[in-house]
């Protein structure tokens, strides 16, 4: 995943300046928008492997696979969140994590894009005010450079 | 990912509950030999050893409650064992409260709690008053405090020694000596010989620490009137270590050490392994070191195993398929070279997965005891006179299912007392032996385990069984006079549907056989009954043997793939379109004579049926049975059989009912299992208010 990671000579001179604590974010998009999430949070990546889809299960759960011998709930995060685009994308991949309760969750995504080091000037946390109206599984917004992502509480997505 | 202290916590729990059962067969043991006129000694230590060494363990956990009933029973079963008290039957039965209290404080110490318990307090009270009886304690054993698991290794004569030595007042010493093996036999006779002039040597024990393979170490446990210098002067070599053993401290002073100056007097408290004085700081305090070769596993990590044999299975199958090409391919050589190699990877599977299932497996037989105490208890309350007999004890089943099984035995067993097994006036005057009988069979049959509990009691009057089940609305009074005696004796599994009118301490709540047959039926087992008035009634369970593999019928329905547990499937059979008929608004088939109501999956389950693949003219149909309702499974295509491994689905789908959890299919392709009890349930009762039988057949 390194080569995920950029560091820019004029990232590291911010880091040097604000000395405030950095935390690692993966980026991904969902539709035209930027998502992140705690990336110690994510075990594995992966491309999506057959679903077999789970009659009765909540909308948002498209059914179970297998990642080596594991049973992962394959949750649609873009209906989790609900969001109204719902199209399918061919880059997509599953992030796996681990419920609080042990249980294996996967998360549909349109596409990974990279980590982002965030320090706490970056972020708008939720919790500090953000205004509007915000989703229980939003954390903050970070804006790194310019960008503009919406950081979520991956604890709370996975919990349900 | 556990906590160090949770799991040592666990491993405490775990080893004092093997310990209590240990306690608990001891004492039916002893039950047994004090019926048959005296209390057998051996029985008496090994209850007082058993509670000795919860004492320890509760010391080392910080148990309070624990430590302090042990150290009251410890105190009880000392005298017992001097003689300073008569083995009553009172006395029996306040030990036989014991267990229970240990079961109840045990299951406190699960959930972290250290609330009194009332009946815990009244058994202490009841040892208090025991003790008044007892006339004053000095216990000549009561100055040493001796390794249970040396005392556990000594025989019955060397025991005796021991007790004769201390009641007159001698010390107890070790000596660690190595001896060549050629000369063993000589060198031994020689030092015992020696050693008489100073005392007695009791036994002797390998100690395993030989420093060449031709020598062996043997610890000696020997009792003298004379002092250390005394015996080192006279018996000491440099192959000889001697040792005094340390007088017995209170319990508080266990865990600090003395300095080095009394290290001598202080090492090996509990310990069989003497320290030389070289490395004294290497081995003190009680020592670990366990006696027994066997291990105890979270059975959560031999599900892991047995995940991990499933993707070998999975590998297996690739590699079947990679050989196969190859043939195809013209690579004929390399082809015959990879099937030998997938044939002997298939046995090795084979062979571990067998291992892992064995480990699974624990004997019924423990259970089956706890089961024998509660027939005592309940025998003494009700004052009915009842013999146990147990057979098939040995026979092993998945642990899982043991869990599970104590309960719906455990009713099972009270009703067979209270409504069965009649009242001894009564037994007499219709010729039985005063004594009823209750009999405990298993067996193993195919992969199925098959426990029966069986009694001589008047059996069930199937009269009563109707009328009450027509008044509780059942059944229609019309429907009741058509039922077979089969099916009669099949009531009793409804609800609420208890023979007694009163509702009593032992059973009779009404709460007894339906849950017992949803308990049986959770774990993929089945119960029936046989009764004949007047001579009794037999409950047979059916069991899968164990619940890490299942036996499974692969179906398809509107392209998707099911597993059906064939533990519930009874037949399959071919369905041509417009084979049925419609019966009440139901689906339902004639299959021979009787009315088989139909659930089509593709409805029920609301499957969408891919694009192009038009829904099938013939389909199958898989008659799954719970007990005595059948429901007809309407569905596309029979794969075939699979062995499959069951994994449950996750809190998120905790909602979704129909399914047990998901299976691997191979080629990476997950299958749903069908949960059928949850479908039967379902479409039966939903629909249908008469919620059970008369589904006849």
């Amino acid at each position: 995943m390194a080569d995920l990671v950029r560091t820019g000579p004029e990232r590291l001179a911010r880091r040097g300046a604000s000395r405030g604590p950095v935390r690692e974010f993966l980026t991904f998009a969902l539709g035209p928008d930027l998502f992140g999430v705690e990336l110690a949070r994510i075990k594995e990546i992966l491309i999506p492997p057959p679903i077999t889809g789970v009659p009765r299960a909540p909308a948002d759960v498209l059914g179970v696979c297998s990642v080596r011998g594991l049973l992962v709930t394959v949750v649609d995060l873009k209906a989790r969140l609900r969001l109204a685009d719902r199209a399918r994308s061919r880059r997509s991949r599953i992030l796996l994590a681990i419920a609080p309760d042990g249980e294996a969750v996967g998360l549909v995504v349109d596409e990974v894009r990279q980590v982002v080091r965030l320090t706490e000037e970056d972020m708008e946390l939720a919790s500090a005010g953000l205004g509007g109206e915000v989703s229980e599984f939003v954390l903050g917004v970070g804006r790194p450079q310019g960008d503009f992502i919406v950081l979520l509480d991956l604890g709370a997505v996975v919990a349900n | 990912m556990a906590d160090p202290i949770d799991k040592a916590r666990d491993e405490f729990l775990s080893e004092a509950q093997e310990i209590v059962e240990t306690l608990s067969r001891n004492l039916l043991d002893l039950d047994t030999s004090v019926r048959a006129g005296s209390a057998d000694p051996a029985l008496v230590n090994e209850a007082f050893r058993a509670v000795h060494t919860l004492k320890g363990l509760a010391g080392l956990f910080g148990a309070g409650r624990l430590g302090h009933l042990s150290h009251r029973l410890e105190d009880l079963l000392d005298d017992l064992r001097l003689g300073r008290m008569v083995l009553a039957p009172e006395v029996l039965d306040v030990l036989f409260s014991a267990v229970d209290a240990y079961a109840r404080l045990l299951a406190m110490a699960r959930q972290g709690s250290d609330e009194a318990i009332p009946a815990v307090e009244d058994l202490l009270a009841r040892l208090d008053s025991l003790a008044q009886h007892a006339p004053g304690k000095s216990s000549p054993n009561s100055d040493y405090d001796l390794d249970p698991g040396l005392l556990a290794v000594l025989t019955e004569y060397e025991e005796h020694r021991l007790r004769a030595n201390l009641e007159q007042k001698l010390g107890l010493y070790r000596l660690r000596v190595e001896f060549d093996l050629a000369t063993i036999d000589k060198a031994l006779e020689d030092l015992k010989e020696r050693a008489k002039r100073h005392g007695e040597i009791i036994t002797y024990l390998p100690a395993g620490e030989a420093t060449s393979p031709d020598a062996i170490e043997l610890d000696l446990l020997m009792a003298s009137r004379d002092d250390l210098a005394t015996l080192i002067g006279s018996l000491g070599a440099d192959n000889v270590v001697i040792e005094e053993l340390p007088r017995r401290r209170s319990v508080a002073s266990m865990t600090p050490k003395g300095p080095a100056g009394v290290v001598a007097q202080q090492q090996g408290v509990e310990s069989a392994v003497p320290v030389r004085a070289g490395d004294a700081g290497l081995d003190q305090g009680p020592s670990l070191r366990s006696l027994t070769q066997t291990v105890r596993v979270d059975i959560r990590k031999l599900d892991n195993l047995m995940n991990v044999v499933g993707e070998l299975a999975i590998v297996r199958g690739t590699l079947a398929r990679l050989a196969e090409r190859l043939r195809a391919e013209g690579e004929r050589r390399v082809a015959a070279d990879l099937l030998r190699l997938h044939r002997s990877f298939d046995r090795r599977l084979a062979e571990m997965q067998a291992g892992i299932l064995e480990v699974r497996m624990v004997p019924l037989g423990q259970v089956f005891e706890r089961l024998a105490r509660v027939v005592r208890q309940i025998g003494r309350e009700m004052e009915k006179d009842i013999r146990l007999v147990i057979t098939g004890a040995e026979t092993e089943i998945d642990k899982l299912i043991v869990e599970e099984l104590s309960d719906p035995l455990m009713h099972m067993i009270r009703n067979a007392i209270d409504h069965g097994i009649e009242a001894a006036a009564r037994r007499l005057e219709v010729g039985k032996p005063i004594a009823g009988t209750i009999a405990l069979n298993a067996y193993q049959k195919g992969n199925h385990v098959m426990i029966e509990v069986e009694d001589d009691g008047r059996g069930i009057d199937g009269d009563a069984v109707v009328d009450k089940a027509v008044r509780l609305g059942k059944i229609s009074a019309e429907d009741a006079k058509e039922l077979g005696r089969e099916e009669v004796l099949a009531l009793v599994f409804l609800p609420g549907l208890s023979t007694r009118g009163t509702v009593d301490d032992v059973s009779g709540r009404g709460v007894g056989m339906d849950i017992v047959k949803t308990n049986i039926g959770r774990l993929g087992g089945i119960i029936d009954v046989q009764s004949e008035s007047g001579i009794g009634t037999k409950m047979t369970i059916t069991l899968p043997i164990t619940l890490a593999i299942v036996s499974a019928l692969m179906v398809d329905v509107a392209g998707h793939t099911f597993a059906i547990p064939l533990s519930t499937v009874s037949e399959a059979l071919s369905l041509d379109a417009g084979g049925t008929r419609l019966l009440d608004g139901r689906e339902v088939i004639t299959l021979r004579g009787t009315t088989l109501p139909l659930c089509r999956l593709e409805r029920v389950l609301k499957l969408t049926r891919p694009a192009g693949q038009p829904a099938v003219h013939r389909s199958y149909v898989v008659v799954v049975s719970l007990g005595n309702r059948r429901l007809g499974l309407v569905l596309d295509h029979l794969v075939g059989q699979q062995d499959i491994v069951i994994k449950p689905l996750g809190r998120s789908l905790a909602s979704v009912r129909g399914f047990a959890g998901a299976t691997e299919l191979g080629d990476q392709r997950v299958g749903l299992v069908i949960d059928a009890a949850a479908i039967v349930d379902e479409v039966l009762t939903h629909t249908d208010h008469r919620e059970a039988p008369p589904v006849h057949g």
